[in-house]
């Protein structure tokens, strides 16, 4: 009796050979599928071509940045977009800040709550869609949680009190989960050995939202203002409504065009078998229980958290230090976010490249280099009592941070196979904890000024860095440690219990650590096609 | 490498823009030239302190030279007076935008313009209907007195030198409207509406395609169980 419900599609049941890669009969009990003989017009479990070569897993292993093709660029293109579309919105208030404080009658103390609570309402978010993307799949969890706080953003055109600004910034936070969704799609829909460059391509660009926020809201209120001829105070209301309408066009978008998997949804998968239902509490359990989830929510919050911290205090810092126009401080502000287009990518793609030579080893050397750098370029920043100099440091400093921070997710997709979505979401969750915590410490404290705050950041993040040398996988090794005996199969194949792994359950996960096997960096890559066992049918 | 170019030619241009950028004249050194008397009234009120609305209330300004000034010509290179509406300090504090600052260039505390005349030593009045953009707060009236080029020679104000006389209260508009309202509830129940109404659809197509597909088993199974009973009743198995 062929076994219920697992490897049988619409096409298998009418019995039409050749159409899946799983086989037809649905006899056969594990395909060890190696790479290499996948062929390269493979097809989906439905039958379509896929336009990029395929890994077993259908992920793709090329990337294509000109195509819109389905289903994996078109996936990256919707990814990086609506995150992007989040990042605007959340950003969207600082650069009318000059107007809406003397609307409002905001004082400085209320403007750094303010900051303060528009990155803390993604905490909580994203620990959620961590565990939302690994049981309903990011294509829901993005369009859900864009179209729920695009209520949010319009609240923002009717506030009238303090209270009512920093409340509604709060809640649109909640809108940067988006994060950990993009990140997820990304590492399922791309193969591990280039999933550090998408990863960090569709996070760069939807950083750099928060760059260009900065430049676009003040020119659609200087054209509502201006052209239109509307008062400030109403301006900057009706200028809110374009970070919202962008929330329902790119929600509806991927709700009608997006995909979980390159083979198709959640929830067709998880009726033809091919997705295995996986409970709430297994995924936060061994989310949570791996030790890696919290060196990297450690070291993010110091890569990340600087990021932000930076973007909301940098355009402040060279307003009072140096005392020129509010208008050229938010300029260079931006840059800082605009710097995400290429510096994330290219952390991504150190990443990669460092794995391609060294593995896995390479990978963790690289980030800890990048961030290390960082931080000694904020000390630099802190020193520094020079404006000219101050911007290039401050340029070049922003490219090494985001350049760790695209590292650290060419990593995060191969710390667990079944848990990804809770560690993506409590890593990206990390870095708003940082950011918060290096406000509160360093800037929102009479003692410190401004620079000693600055010089202080540098110092804290090269120290929450030096944890990454406390990471070790058994099957890759860490920073100082060489790999034991232990495959990457005992690794994934040990989230699962024994009952869970009697009913092939961890099926997907024993993919995932065959194509995972170029971790190893290419001295040990000669081992692995003697030691896996291949059954075929 | 080109980004680093970039970068450098930033920081130059802005170095350059600073280097161009010139200290204004210190108000300190304009204390023994308080040369102006200032009065602001509230023209509905004819007070000169109190609340006045932002759009419907006209400020009535008036000011001269004051007459122990007369004739010592100190306002020979008088050529126009500028009349500003500045913060009380009451509504400066924590507010490190509205700061008053010695050198007149960079000194924030008169930031919204009221008019510019030309000087006459016997002085003018001006009637400003106070404008909707203009923030929440407590003001005072400054008049400067300038020259041909705009450097300021002179000045008088409607308050005292602590600022705390004569102040009038402005009390700004909202901004919103009540169709602003409207829109933003119209597009938020959209939102709302319209992915409630996505995630029914696919709901309801996910039951079409379980029931058809647990229906198809469930023939399937009944299918099997009676091609049991007829091999049982052919003694076959």
């Amino acid at each position: 009796m062929a076994p219920q419900g697992e490897n049988r599609t619409d096409a298998d049941l009418t019995g039409e050979p050749g159409s899946s890669l799983h086989g037809v009969t649905g006899h056969e009990v594990f395909p060890y599928i190696n790479m290499d003989t996948v062929p390269e017009e493979a097809t989906d479990l439905k039958g379509r071509k896929f336009s990029l070569p395929v890994d077993s897993e259908h992920k793709a292993k090329k990337l294509k940045i000109y195509s819109f093709a389905r289903p994996h660029m078109l996936t990256f293109h919707l990814s990086w977009i609506s995150f992007m579309t989040c990042f605007f919105s959340t950003f969207a208030a600082p650069p009318l800040l000059p107007i809406i404080r003397d609307n409002l009658g905001l004082t400085k103390t209320n403007i750094a709550h303010a900051g303060v609570a528009s990155v803390s309402g993604s905490i909580i978010s994203r620990l959620l869609m961590g565990t939302i993307c690994d049981l309903f799949g990011p294509r829901y969890g993005c369009a859900i949680l864009i179209m729920a706080t695009a209520p949010a953003v319009f609240c923002m055109s009717i506030v009238s009190t303090v209270d009512g600004f920093i409340l509604v910034r709060f809640f649109i936070s909640f809108a940067l989960a988006t994060f950990v969704s993009c990140q997820f799609w990304m590492s399922s829909m791309f193969n591990g050995q280039i999933v550090g460059l998408a990863n960090g391509l569709a996070a760069g660009w939807g950083n750099a939202g928060g760059g260009i926020t900065q430049l676009v809201m003040p020119l659609v209120y200087d054209l509502i203002a201006k052209n239109i001829g509307a008062d400030n105070f109403t301006a900057w209301r009706l200028a809110f409504f374009l970070p919202g309408c962008m929330h329902i066009v790119m929600g509806l978008i991927v709700l009608a065009i997006g995909q979980d998997l390159p083979d198709g949804n959640y929830s067709s998968l998880k009726r033809s078998g091919d997705k295995v239902t996986d409970t709430f509490f297994k995924v936060l359990q061994y989310g949570v229980t791996n030790y890696r989830t919290w060196i990297f929510t450690i070291t993010y919050g110091y890569c990340l958290g600087v990021e932000l911290t930076v973007d909301n205090i940098i355009a402040q810092y060279f307003y009072d230090r140096f005392d020129i126009n509010l208008t050229i401080a938010g300029t260079i502000g931006s840059t800082v976010g605009l710097m995400n287009i290429i510096s994330r990518p290219a952390g991504g793609m150190i990443s990669d490249m460092a794995a391609r030579r060294f593995g896995m080893r390479g990978r963790l050397w690289a980030l800890w280099t990048l961030q290390t750098i960082g931080g000694v370029l904020c000390i630099g920043l802190g020193l520094l009592g020079s404006l000219g100099p101050s911007v290039v440091v401050l340029v070049i400093f922003s490219i090494f941070m985001e350049a760790a921070c695209g590292a650290t997710f060419g990593i995060i997709p191969f710390i667990s196979r079944r848990s990804l979505g809770v560690i993506s979401g409590a890593v990206g969750a990390g870095g708003n904890v940082g950011s918060i915590l290096t406000q509160v410490l360093f800037f929102s404290n009479q003692s410190y000024s401004m620079e000693k705050g600055i010089m202080l950041m540098g110092v804290m993040a090269i120290a929450c860095t030096a944890v990454l040398f406390l990471v070790y996988f058994p099957q890759w090794g860490g920073m100082l440690c060489p790999p034991s005996k232990a495959t990457e199969e005992d690794y994934y194949g040990g989230e699962w219990n024994e009952a869970e792994r009697a009913k092939n359950l961890h099926r997907n996960s024993l993919k995932f650590a065959e194509n995972s096997r170029s971790e190893r960096g290419p001295s040990r890559q000669e081992q692995t096609s003697d030691s896996a066992p291949t059954t075929r049918v | 490498m080109s980004a680093m170019k970039i970068a450098l030619v930033l920081a130059v241009a802005l170095l350059a823009l600073v280097s161009v950028a010139e200290a204004g004249v210190s108000f300190k050194s304009l204390n023994s030239s308080k040369t102006l008397t200032v009065q602001a009234k509230i023209q509905a009120t004819n007070l000169t302190s109190g609340q006045a609305h932002v759009g419907t209330d006209h400020l009535v300004i008036s000011w001269a030279l004051n007459s122990s000034f007369d004739g010592t010509g100190k306002d020979a290179r008088y050529a126009n007076v500028k009349i500003r509406l500045c913060y009380a300090p009451v509504s400066q504090t924590d507010r490190g935008w509205r700061k008053t600052k010695d050198d007149l260039e960079k000194d924030k505390t008169c930031s919204k313009g009221i008019t510019q005349q030309k000087y006459v030593s016997t002085g003018n009045t001006t009637t400003w209907r106070i404008t909707k953009d203009v923030p929440g707060a407590v003001y005072f009236v400054r008049v400067y007195a300038v020259d041909a080029l705009g450097t300021e020679l002179g000045w008088g104000q409607t308050t005292d030198k602590a600022k705390t006389t004569n102040l009038i209260e402005i009390v700004p508009i909202s901004g919103r409207h009540v169709s602003i309202d409207i829109a933003a509830a119209v597009f938020s129940v959209f939102s709302v509406g319209s992915l409630m109404g996505f995630l029914g659809l696919e709901a309801i197509k996910q039951r079409k395609a379980n029931s058809k597909a647990g229906h198809f088993f469930r023939e399937a199974f009944i299918d099997t169980i009676r091609g049991q009973s007829v091999l049982r009743e052919v003694k076959i198995i």
